[in-house]
């Protein structure tokens, strides 16, 4: 990439929303009548079609348990005891507090990690910088139910099974390569030259990096805490396997056995399903402008 | 450039060779770097050197463990089972990543022409990729039952009744159904992250264009998807690491069923290293065999494509 | 290009000194410890205070209201233990939590054995529930339920919830159609036909999703008219081969049953909830279905349809022949021996089994017990009906212990199902898959 691309694709001063503003101007998009109706009705196809599984979700959590599989698609009669039921059947209030606080731990921990050693393996220079970064993105191959069993064994060793923090630092350890090679990417993206200001200022690498690098990473922040939230959120092998007490469970074990062998209450488990995505969804529909924003600026270059 | 104040700092410095400031800049790389690879050493490299090491085992995950040197790996050359999942696996990888990379761009491009209702197009589109793979799988597998799930019911009340059929039942439908819903979770992700990365592309290079003479289509082909290249091969690795790592989704829906149709990498371990779907006696050592096979069709994946993404680029400028 | 201002940065001094990266290190260890030190007040110690623990790990769901009022009962009597009760949703979530915690050597004090049972006994893992718990407790049990749980002399563990499986059908729909209960598997054939032909609906619910072993088994047993066989192939013993004329004939038997169009068209997409369902929504007349039936009906099914149906045996091979069906217990309990708690443990079990109150969990919950006292007190009909096949003796193995046999015997099924092997390959195929497992 030549210079000027990339000083092209940073604005310095620009926004999300000015981005947003101006780039109609920039491709020529089709006016014709019939390309404008065509690319509606696909739009609409497709949203249609990654939305309507949900729809079904919420339509079974609202009906009578004996017509989940006859009656027509829309219910006749509507009752929320499912949700009630839900609510209470897996001590929901409970778990879900478990998983909050769990995921923002594991939140926190990775975006400081991997700020500092994703600014680190893109702008510092040091003898085996490569080695090392390979070697922690090659483990991003390794299927985790390969794992878990060594992980099982190592954890009883520490003594941090059926123990949340343990988990948690799991959560972070096995995190770190991926948020790490998203840091890096746009780390590596910002323009060096204020480094070298910065340098020639008299400032420590640290206070480079807290000053003037991580702020203007905001956005990879913002991808990196999207990523790790969903992740952490849905996980399920690791909490299931290294936690044993109920009560220390997050939500994803409970939701599983909810889907019982011999017995599954459909209407319940689809209520229990919808609550535990809303979180989630507020999460990503908060984010998403940050999202996007932190795509554009510090495209993945 | 910004303000320079070379005589205060002149002053604090009593050595300003480079050579130091390298050693500087050398340990707060180190330091910088240290808890991420703490933590890496714990809980990622220490496990997996262990699973390594029960791949040259024989374990049933209770008494002894055996040490038997490649018995497990020469044992897989001669499973049938192991090379049909192989195969699986590799055409899954192949089909998902083409579909999962092209499709999502062909929609961001779609969706960059400006529509109301954009914003929320992208939200829902991005829904799937929210909610965990036990949601999925079970959302489907009802989506998907033969005689009450919501795709032949939709079938048969438009009178394409004769479409209906056992999806993931039958050998030869079941993969591509676990593949559509793998693209179902995965669009839009990737159509967000292409659609953000073409704001980023300069309006300059299309002004250009367009003073050449372009229409929207050689805009497309000569500025937007050069552009995004970049984006391109991160979609790609990604899409490849996934794909060859497979278990959830395929898990959830089929188990790997029915007879082995879909069964893959992912699951194949699984099932020998627990046992549980099909309820035999563990063999971990030999499931972690499958599992090593994995990791080294993912390094090779990922650096084949390193490889060609680098010789292109060269070959381009 | 147009470059921000950069920010003035305080002076300070440039070079890391070691005091500084000591610093820095100490911080990050800190930030790597904060979260075991929130662990110390979040982990869950097994002996808070005094009290002893007793993990309590199953899949059990049918008896998901009950264990709580069981547990609440027993501590209330105990008040130093303390039963810590983990309910899984099915083996898919249990079985790696379980074994992870088994490898470790630290399994629950309580739990499901699957078909580990004898596997874990014999590596010392699980107790003899015969020192345990003595033979005269043992001696109500039926004997298929101990039998399954024994080896080398030594029982690891105990049926909870005994197994045996029938033919579920609508009488009503019978009387439309004009037949009557089938004797052998020919009668099955014949009044499927009839069923289609005169009311077009569904002879048989099946599910197949995942593949339904139980159903194949009695064939092989029926075909060899000795419950041993399986047993033997099951354990490999005896130059037991799957290649066996009777398992090929019990898969042949299979194979035209499935042809004759008995079942739902695809079978191995359907699970057991919507077989289930269209059984009871009168879409189906029959349903070949486990002892736990009754239960799911009760819960799911309109009242009108839990007092119609009624259950009919496994059909013969032929006329006169024996019923044979499978009737092992499914679901059992094993006791760890690596635990400090097994003598907590042991009182738990007693205290689950005690006649009257063992009784009473399994007729609340529909459940076909395990004991010869509670299976004489079996309250709805329809499974006091299949209870006594279990008592008259014409039950044959459906539960496989041995390495691989459970895996190699689904894929056979599913592949008959699908119509791509004849029965003589699927034999092999069984034989040649058991063969790779045990070599692993």
């Amino acid at each position: 990439m030549s210079a000027t691309d990339v000083s092209a694709s940073h604005p310095a001063a620009g926004t999300a929303a000015q981005i947003s503003a101006t780039h109609r101007q920039h491709w020529s998009r089709p006016t014709s009548a019939f390309a404008r109706a065509g690319g509606y009705l696909v739009l609409l196809f497709v949203g249609l079609g990654t939305v309507f599984p949900f729809v079904w979700m919420l339509l079974t959590s609202v009906r009578e348990s004996n017509t989940v599989f006859s009656g027509g698609f829309l219910p006749s009669s509507v009752s929320f005891a499912a949700y009630r039921s839900a609510w209470v059947q897996v001590d929901m209030a409970h778990h879900f507090f478990v998983s909050v606080w769990m995921t923002v731990v594991t939140v926190i921990g990775v975006v400081s990690l991997s700020t500092l050693s994703g600014y680190a393996f893109a702008k510092l220079r040091f003898p085996g910088k490569q080695a090392i970064y390979l070697l922690l993105l090659s483990t991003l191959m390794v299927p985790p139910t390969a794992t878990i069993i060594p992980l099982f064994i190592e954890l009883r060793d520490l003594h941090l099974i059926n123990n949340q923090g343990g988990l948690v630092l799991v959560y972070i350890g096995t995190a770190l390569p991926f948020s790490m090679f998203l840091m890096r990417a746009f780390f590596e993206s910002l323009p060096s030259e204020l480094i070298e200001a910065g340098k020639l200022d008299g400032a420590t690498q640290w206070s480079i990096f807290r000053r003037i690098m991580l702020p203007l990473a905001a956005p990879g922040v913002a991808t990196v805490v999207i990523f790790q939230f969903l992740q952490t959120w849905n996980e399920f092998l690791m909490a299931n396997t290294l936690l044993q007490s109920p009560n220390l469970l997050p939500l994803q074990p409970m939701l599983f056995a909810l889907n019982g062998q011999y017995s599954t209450n459909w209407p319940v488990l689809t209520a229990a399903l919808t609550i535990t995505s809303v979180p989630v969804i507020i999460v990503y529909v908060r984010m998403q402008r940050q999202f996007v924003a932190g795509l554009t600026l510090g495209a993945i270059k | 450039m910004g303000t320079i104040a070379v005589a205060t700092v002149s002053t604090r410095r009593r050595r300003s060779s480079s050579r130091t400031d390298a050693a500087i800049e050398r340990r707060w790389g180190y330091a910088f770097i240290l808890p991420t690879v703490a933590f890496f050493i714990a809980f990622v490299a220490y496990p997996f050197i262990r699973a390594a090491y029960l791949s040259l085992s024989r374990w049933a995950g209770y008494g002894t463990v055996e040490f038997v040197g490649f018995h497990n790996f020469v044992a897989l050359t001669q499973d049938p089972i192991f090379w049909q999942a192989l195969r699986t696996t590799i055409l899954y990888t192949a089909i998902t990543t083409v579909v999962q990379t092209a499709l999502p761009l062909l929609l961001a491009v779609l969706l960059n022409a400006g529509w109301r209702g954009g914003v929320l197009f992208r939200t829902v589109v991005f829904l799937p990729a929210v909610v965990s793979f036990v949601v999925s799988g079970i959302l489907w597998q009802m989506i998907y039952e033969p005689n009450f799930g919501l795709l032949n019911r939709a079938l048969r009340a438009v009178g394409l009744g004769g479409l209906a059929q056992g999806w993931l039942a039958n050998g030869t439908t079941a993969l591509p159904a676990i593949m559509f819903v793998s693209l179902w979770m995965s669009l839009g992700l990737f159509m967000l992250i292409y659609f953000a990365g073409m704001q980023g592309i300069n309006p300059n290079l299309y002004e250009a264009a367009r003073l050449d003479g372009a229409n929207s289509w050689q805009q497309l082909r000569y500025v937007t998807v050069p552009m995004l290249r970049p984006i391109t091969a991160v979609v790609v690795t990604l899409n490849m690491i996934s794909g060859l790592k497979v278990f959830d989704i395929v898990y959830t829906m089929t188990g790997g069923g029915p007879n082995h149709a879909t069964e893959v990498l992912g699951t194949y371990l699984y099932s020998i290293a627990f046992g549980s779907r099909t309820a035999s006696i563990p063999a971990i050592g030999y499931g972690t065999a499958v599992s090593m096979v994995v990791f080294v069709l993912a390094m090779g994946a990922v650096l084949f494509q390193n490889w060609w993404t680098r010789k292109a680029r060269d070959e381009r400028d | 290009m147009k470059m921000n201002a950069v920010p003035r940065i305080p002076e300070q001094t440039p070079s890391l000194s070691r005091r500084t990266f000591l610093g820095f290190s100490a911080a990050s260890a800190a930030l790597v410890a904060f979260p075991a030190l929130l662990s110390a007040c979040s982990s869950d110690s097994s002996s808070g205070g005094k009290k002893t623990t007793v993990r309590f790990w199953t899949w059990y769901t049918q008896q998901k209201d009950e264990f709580p009022k069981l547990i609440a009962a027993f501590e209330k009597a105990n008040p130093t233990i303390h039963i810590e009760n983990r309910l899984f949703g099915g083996p898919n979530d249990y079985l790696p939590a379980m074994q992870a915690a088994v490898s470790a050597g630290d399994p629950p004090e309580i739990f499901a054995p699957h078909v580990y049972a004898l596997e874990y006994g014999k590596a010392g893992v699980l107790a003899d529930l015969k020192q345990e718990l003595g033979e005269s407790f043992l001696s109500d049990f039926f004997d298929s339920a101990n039998q399954e749980y024994t080896t080398g002399g030594k029982q690891y563990g105990l049926g909870w919830m005994a197994q045996t499986f029938g033919l579920y059908y609508n009488p009503d729909i019978f009387a439309r159609a004009g037949v009557q209960v089938p004797e052998t598997w020919d009668d099955l054939i014949t009044i499927s036909q009839t069923i289609k032909q005169k009311t077009g609906l569904i002879p048989c619910a099946f599910a197949n999703n995942p593949a339904n072993t139980d159903f194949l088994f009695p064939f092989i047993t029926q075909a060899a008219d000795d419950p041993t066989l399986l047993l033997k192939l099951d354990a490999q013993t005896d130059g037991a081969s799957w290649n066996s004329p009777y398992v090929v004939q019990g898969l042949q038997k299979m194979d035209t049953i499935i042809k004759a169009g008995v079942f739902n068209p695809n079978s191995s997409g359907v699970q057991t909830p919507q077989a289930e369902a269209s059984f009871y929504n009168g879409q189906a007349a029959m349903m070949f279905q486990g002892s736990w039936g009754p239960q799911d009906f009760a819960q799911n099914a309109p009242a009108s349809f839990v007092k119609l149906y009624k259950v009919a045996k496994t059909p013969a091979l032929a006329k006169g022949g024996k019923h044979w069906c499978a009737n092992q217990a499914g679901a059992g309990l094993s006791v760890s021996a690596l635990s400090k708690n097994k003598a907590a443990a042991i009182e738990f079990i007693k205290f689950l089994y005690d006649p009257t109150r063992y009784t009473s969990t399994m007729n609340t919950t529909n459940s076909m017990p395990a004991t010869k006292s509670a299976a004489a007190q079996v309250q709805d009909p329809i499974l006091k009906d299949m209870t006594s096949w279990l008592i008259n003796g014409e039950g044959s193995p459906h539960i496989m212990f041995g390495k691989g046999t459970n895996d190699a015997v689904s894929s056979a099924v599913d592949a008959i199902f699908a119509g791509t092997v004849t029965p003589q390959q699927a034999a092999a195929n069984i034989q040649d898959s058991v063969k790779r497992a045990q070599g692993r």
